[in-house]
């Protein structure tokens, strides 16, 4: 049989049979090891009211009580394929904690098995990921992940007509908010250079830049730039004084 | 006024103790996964260890008591708030902290709006995967500690902060592993206090925590000053949709009241619409998510639209006919407004106003709905709801502000920085970094880069 012969209903990929199974097990390992592990997954009567109420499962064909299903079972083969793609259908809302009866929490568990993928460059990772580039951007280099230049009308044309209107003449209409709050139209505030600096140190401390230099060597290398750029202003500036 | 009840029946101060929880239930509660609560003691234990100090509330914080979803009650420190600003919200929907700032101006109170803040980078991680619970501890704790450090109170206004920070919180509390990874880091960034520990405030604030503890002044200035101007929201419908990191995650750590649905959902913003005595319209979806989904909005559309329009907006339109749907995080609010337009190519336009509680609020009570509110910036159809409150010259409003954001521009073209700065002064209502905390030279982190420059 092509697929898992109950509940999984996506066939099991190519790229998944090909990998050695040592591998594989090494991977869910590596998600059972996180400490959240024990913490997000207790026991399940299989009710099926996470999948009921979970969006992601309305419009994609992902389900909550598979993931906390599979782990039970130990499923090696259909975990790893979950973590190619199956898992970046979830929205994150957490609706499936909330109702669980257990208290599970499926979307704790996708946010492991992510991490992970990432952490080991799984190629699906990255072409899902790419688009996300310029929140990577602006949240590793200035702690901040929206400003208002980044809602451009030509990558939201979704978004309506207005989106051209509130684009143009942006930086008076910033100003011209009588609050020092989204004034500034490249970052969503303006962002101390001190702070900048420390959230620096926490990617590096926290393997944040290695993880963003296996998914994607050019944005790390413009990140990279930008972040020694502004260390060398910090040291120029207070250098004598620390 | 429900909370002088709660004040007198209960009491709010508890010398050396965190919980305090009623003598019996205020409304039925879930117990069975009550071991949240336990944490509070856990954070007591730790900080009589010398692991962690707690930023604690105090009489200065003018705190008011909200029941939670156990019964168990949190205090919402009302006054020296540090404001831990949102992206989503200052990148996107500017009339949200503003109005929030308004009102704090309105009622006299004390706070602190610093550039000395990251955001809590927890919407990467949940869109992208990329960070890991140590970055994401040491991050929050590096924010809290600065809060703590300049004596202002941490106010979150973000939905997912607030969510992912007292998530945070309780791994730290219960994961010694974690708390010895991040101290180090926290050691090297100086953001440990002199005796080498980690700063946990005693409670994770929201904003719709401060508006819904607020409520009742609230009121009391829409009857002074709302009403006066001819502002009327008696006969506003109005949806309310609750954030799913506000009451999802981390599910106990929320306000419920006996006086919105018996205490069987969440209470905030529900019970400022109610105080205002607007009309509170219920629809069968309610707990849905609004399709935000982080990597969805960006990189899913498709699915954010779906989500948005025949689940929430398709549903609120036809089974209640709302005037305005009310939420209390920006990826609610941008998925909602922004999410409109599109439907009208597939004959599934249902144009209504969304905004936040704060916004709705803030217009309730008279406040420049351009200026304050900023709904310039709004992509729904909120025309109609004000001429329904009674905002009947929306118009010259607008033309107002664009009159105000004309000047500045020009100014600024011809180079007259002197005279800009001038009106500022005039015109600002938050003098900017007057009370940066550091005594540091200003730097920022944008402002000279050739990818940021303004």
């Amino acid at each position: 049989m092509d697929g898992h012969n109950y509940g999984y209903n996506l066939p099991i990929s190519e790229k998944t049979k090909m990998v050695p199974w040592e591998e594989k097990v090494r991977i869910v390992e590596e998600v059972k090891s996180d400490f959240r592990f024990k913490e997000y997954i207790f026991g399940c009567l299989n009710c099926g009211v996470c999948t009921a109420s979970c969006p992601s499962n309305r419009f994609f064909d992902f389900s909550p009580r598979e993931i906390v299903q599979r782990f039970l079972e130990e499923d090696v083969e259909v975990l790893y394929d979950m973590m190619h793609e199956y898992i970046w259908a979830c929205s994150q809302c957490f609706t499936c904690w909330i109702r669980c009866p257990f208290v599970n929490n499926p979307g704790g568990l996708v946010a492991i098995m992510r991490e992970v993928a990432v952490r080991n460059a799984f190629e699906a990772t990255k072409d899902l990921l790419k688009p996300y580039g310029r929140v990577l951007l602006k949240v590793m280099t200035t702690g901040n992940q929206l400003s208002a230049d980044m809602l451009q009308p030509d990558f939201f044309p979704d978004w309506g007509p207005k989106m051209a209107d509130n684009m143009e003449n942006l930086r008076a209409k910033r100003l011209a908010i009588p609050f020092d709050v989204g004034k500034s139209v490249k970052t969503a505030w303006e962002v101390s250079l001190e702070t900048a600096i420390e959230m620096y140190t926490i990617w590096r401390e926290t393997g944040i830049f290695e993880m963003l230099e296996k998914l994607d060597p050019n944005l790390y290398n413009v990140i990279m730039d930008i972040v020694e750029e502004n260390e060398e202003r910090y040291q120029e500036l207070y250098g004598e004084e620390e | 006024m429900a909370h002088a009840k709660l004040e007198s029946k209960w009491g709010y101060v508890s010398p050396g103790g965190i919980l305090r929880y009623p003598e019996e239930p205020p409304f039925p509660v879930k117990e069975y996964d009550a071991h949240y609560d336990h944490i509070f003691e856990m954070m007591e234990e730790l900080e009589a260890k010398g692991e962690i100090l707690i930023h604690r509330i105090t009489e200065e914080h003018q705190p008011i008591p909200v029941y939670t979803r156990t019964g168990r009650i949190k205090l919402i420190p009302t006054n020296k708030l540090w404001h831990h600003k949102s992206c989503g919200q200052c990148g996107n929907i500017p009339g949200y902290p503003a109005s929030l700032f308004w009102f704090m101006n309105k009622f006299g109170l004390d706070y602190l709006n610093e550039p000395h803040q990251t955001s809590c980078t927890a919407w990467n991680y949940h869109g992208s995967g990329t960070s890991n619970p140590v970055a994401l501890a040491a991050v929050w704790l590096r924010n809290m500690h600065q809060a703590w450090k300049t004596g202002y109170y941490p106010l979150i206004h973000c939905g997912t902060s607030f969510g992912s920070y007292k998530e945070t919180r309780e791994q730290l509390i219960m994961n010694k592993e974690l708390r010895d990874a991040v101290k180090p880091i926290l050691k090297k960034l100086g953001r440990l206090t002199e005796d080498g520990r980690i700063v946990i405030p005693q409670e994770v604030v929201h904003y719709s925590e401060w508006v819904h503890a607020m409520r009742y002044r609230i009121k009391e200035l829409y009857e002074k000053e709302g009403k006066a101007k001819g502002i009327d929201v008696s006969n506003v419908r109005v949806a309310i949709h609750n954030a799913c990191h506000t009451y999802k995650m981390i599910a106990d750590d929320y306000p419920y009241d006996p006086e919105v649905y018996n205490g069987q959902r969440p209470a905030a913003s529900t019970a400022v619409i109610k105080a205002l005595g607007a009309q509170v319209v219920d629809y069968s979806t309610w707990y849905d998510c609004c399709g935000f989904g982080f990597r969805h909005i960006l990189t899913e559309r498709e699915f954010t639209r779906s989500m948005a329009i025949q689940r929430k907006l398709k549903v609120i339109a036809e089974e209640v006919k709302a005037d305005v749907i009310i939420t209390h995080d920006t990826g609610c609010t941008t998925t909602f407004e922004k999410n409109q337009w599109i439907g009208k190519a597939h004959g599934m336009y249902y144009p209504v106003a969304v905004m936040s509680d704060v916004m709705f609020a803030a217009l309730a009570c008279g406040a420049h709905p351009f200026k304050i509110v900023q709904l310039y910036w709004n992509c729904s159809h909120y025309e109609p709801l004000l001429e329904k409150m009674g905002i009947t010259n929306w118009r010259e409003l607008k033309k107002e502000w664009e009159d105000t954001v004309k000047y500045i521009s020009e100014l600024e073209k011809a180079g007259k920085y002197d005279e800009l700065m001038e009106f500022f002064k005039e015109y600002d209502l938050y003098e900017p970094y007057s009370k940066t905390s550091t005594g540091k030279p200003r730097a920022s982190a944008t402002a000279n880069m050739p990818l940021f420059k303004s």
